[in-house]
């Protein structure tokens, strides 16, 4: 709203005037077009955010007036669950292989991609039909491939040789199991920001430095990274966000098994909140997911300002 | 204007209940049936919300226990005991109308069916292995078939671990053996050592003595109850401790669509144990039925009556939908293997309802989680005992 409202005082020249916010000419847009934003966000966002927050101080099973006022034993619950180190880990696990290994592999595919040309649409399409792909069905499709009786990996098992683990059934296999989904699923849609990025790239900047005889890999780390640094910061937040609210690839993959050891934190949330018909708990662990997303935006905002200062 | 929420999905059945409904309808023309449907997970997810809209059904499909109990609790039910006609009360019986009346001892639903989980058995897999069925009434000899199984190279069970519900009827059914009617009431009820008193922890550890013969199907853990079911429905399972509905199921989830033959696939009773508490007779299952909302108009009860009467009742245990509930309706069924489990069920001291719904969502929950890691040998006969006990005190 703010850069609209700026856009038409620079229009007007009245760039300078105080309370600019008052401005009649920028009045208007904004009683407007903020209304409906503010509505659908208020209805859909602020309500069910200070639902869940009133329910976690309850225990409340869903059905009837909430009544039971518990303080703050639902936050106690959810720290003391046996399986709610595992979900925070494998969040965090999910989390670090984006940004490790997901961000680059896409970076890479980016770079190679940038160029114009047939093959080179065919593979971007490739990369990218997976993130178009509904979750729940990327997921079953996922579960049949590492399926130990009928899937793939029987298969690739037999091919070599050797026999394959039950990946899905393994508490060790689980996890990178689930992480090669991910990977499958997301790395094309950051690599199509990072190709966007690349392509308004003025291509007389390379070639200058082409000409000049700068070696490949160092177009690639002073000019081309630096110059889609926006589109990076977009993709980092976006990954973060993404990891910390995972749930619809793992429940027809896992359902969060082998004895609950793939549960992510909203995983964990749904199956022994809301599942199990405690929405006290279950609200507790999204104010706590909740608090976790507000750190990382402002850690993140903070880190950024001070990127972009210096 | 009546509506009543079911989750039948199977085309015929839907058409049976269609046929139902237009019949009451031509003969009450000023009444509107509809019979809006949700699929199972949906419907459970969704029906909280529901109950407490404007939208919510008049009549809604219902397994009884925990979750009923929480509905009567919130008040979004209708008592119908005075509306309800004698001659419907007692076609249900009295274990229909129990199921259904809650602790205020108001009657809020009818009951329609009865299910029980049964020791399902592949005869050929049997000849091969040399295991007489007959051996394996105890449950040593079970252990020692189990055994043979392995020896043989054939799977002795399959189990739908990752769904851990097909797990937990395991671990229900060794408690029922092992504690009994009067066992199971006090520990629910959270008395003395409640579900971490001797007997629970015994059922633990026969299910880890078991675990430990490594008797399930490669991968149960990642095999969700289609793919179990499946797999027994392949012929590459020995047993399947599965609902009655598995005889259907089975086929369906077969790769062939066709299961095991109906002369080669028989039931056998789960082995009894020595010192037990329970009855030999005792059998674990489900007693569902219907509930009404709130707002249920006497149409809507009237319209029940008709719809849940011996005459139609009839017609779905023939066509081997469910096993009816009504006195005399199951004797229209001509499947064996339905016969028997009524007959099972009707000589019963006990039917034990499905842990999972008798005690609620929440301890129903942890029964299922403990189960799963029973199966996998991956958690201690004492601690599993000790956490369903926690979560039977967390909701006292």
């Amino acid at each position: 709203m703010a850069s609209v409202a700026s856009s038409i005082d620079t229009v007007s020249g009245s760039a300078v005037r105080p309370r600019r916010y008052m401005d009649r000419k920028s009045l208007v847009p904004l009683l407007l077009f903020l209304p409906p934003a503010l509505l659908l966000f208020t209805v859909f966002v602020v309500l069910p955010m200070i639902d869940a927050g009133t329910f976690s101080f309850f225990d409340w099973t869903g059905y009837g007036p909430i009544t039971d006022f518990v303080g703050f034993d639902n936050y106690e619950d959810v720290i003391t669950h046996r399986n709610f180190g595992t979900a925070v880990r494998n969040s965090l696990i999910v989390v670090a292989v984006s940004l490790l290994i997901q961000l680059p592999l896409a970076m890479w595919a980016a770079i190679a991609l940038s160029e114009r040309g047939t093959h080179v649409n065919i593979l971007r399409t490739i990369f990218f039909v997976p993130y178009m792909l509904a979750e729940i069905a990327a997921g079953l499709i996922w579960k049949f491939v590492y399926d130990g009786n009928y899937g793939l990996v029987p298969i690739i098992g037999d091919a070599i040789g050797q026999k394959l683990p039950f990946v899905l059934a393994d508490k060790l296999w689980v996890i990178p199991a689930i992480m090669l989904v991910i990977i499958w699923k997301y790395f094309g849609f950051h690599m199509m920001i990072y190709i966007a990025g690349l392509q308004s790239i003025p291509s007389e900047v390379i070639e200058a430095a082409r000409l000049d005889g700068v070696k490949k890999w160092k177009i690639v780390w002073h000019i081309k990274l630096p110059m889609i640094w926006s589109a990076i910061v977009v993709s980092v937040f976006f990954s973060i966000t993404g990891a910390l609210q995972l749930f619809d690839l793992i429940i027809p993959l896992t359902g969060g098994g082998p004895q609950n050891t793939s549960h992510t934190i909203v995983t964990f949330l749904y199956q022994f909140g809301i599942l199990r018909m405690k929405l006290g708990f279950g609200g507790a662990v999204s104010v706590m997911l909740f608090i976790a997303c507000v750190i990382v935006a402002i850690v993140y905002r903070r880190l950024l300002f001070r990127a972009e200062q210096t | 204007m009546v509506k009543y929420l079911h989750i039948a999905s199977i085309p015929g059945e839907v058409e049976l209940m269609q046929k139902a409904a237009d019949e009451y309808m031509a003969a009450n023309p000023n009444v509107k049936i509809e019979l809006p449907f949700l699929e199972n997970e949906a419907f459970k997810a969704k029906l909280t919300t529901l109950l407490q809209s404007a939208e919510a059904p008049d009549i809604f499909h219902s397994w009884g226990g925990g979750v009923f109990y929480e509905q009567a609790k919130a008040g979004v039910l209708r008592p119908v005991e005075d509306v309800m006609s004698q001659a419907a009360k007692d076609e249900m019986g009295s274990a229909g109308v129990s199921a259904f009346t809650a602790a205020d001892g108001h009657l809020y639903g009818m009951a329609r069916d009865v299910a029980e989980v049964v020791l399902w058995y592949n005869k050929t897999l049997f000849e091969q292995a040399g295991v007489d069925p007959a051996s394996m009434g105890t449950w040593d000899g079970f252990l020692a078939g189990v055994q043979k199984f392995k020896d043989a190279g054939i799977t002795p069970l399959a189990v739908g671990a990752k769904d851990k519900w097909p797990a937990h009827f395991w671990w229900s059914k060794l408690v029922v053996r092992l504690a009994g009617q009067d066992g199971f009431n006090a520990a629910a009820a959270g008395e003395g050592d409640g579900f971490a008193g001797e007997d629970f922890v015994k059922a633990g550890e026969y299910f880890l003595q078991l675990a430990a013969l490594n008797p399930w199907q490669e991968g149960f853990e990642a095999a969700s109850y289609g793919d179990a079911s499946g797999y027994f429905g392949d012929g590459k399972a020995a047993m399947h401790l599965m609902g009655d509905w598995d005889y259907g199921a089975m086929k369906d989830n077969s790769a062939s669509k066709q299961g095991i033959p109906d002369d080669q696939l028989g039931i056998l009773p789960f082995p009894t144990i020595e010192g037990g508490k329970g009855d030999p007779t005792d059998t674990l299952g489900g007693l569902s039925g219907y509930l009404f909302s709130k707002n249920a108009s006497d149409e809507a009860v009237k319209f029940l009556e008709f719809y849940n009467s011996k005459a139609v009742q009839e017609k779905f245990g023939q066509a081997g939908y469910y096993i009816p509930i009504a006195k005399g309706a199951a004797d229209s069924m001509t499947n064996p293997f339905k016969v028997q489990i009524g007959k099972n069920i009707s000589g019963a001291h006990w039917h034990a309802l499905f842990f999972d719904q008798a005690l609620g969502p929440a301890v129903g929950g942890v029964v299922n989680d403990v189960s799963a890691e029973l199966a996998a040998n991956a958690i201690s006969a004492q601690e599993a005992a000790e956490l369903v006990k926690e979560a039977v005190d967390d909701t006292l």
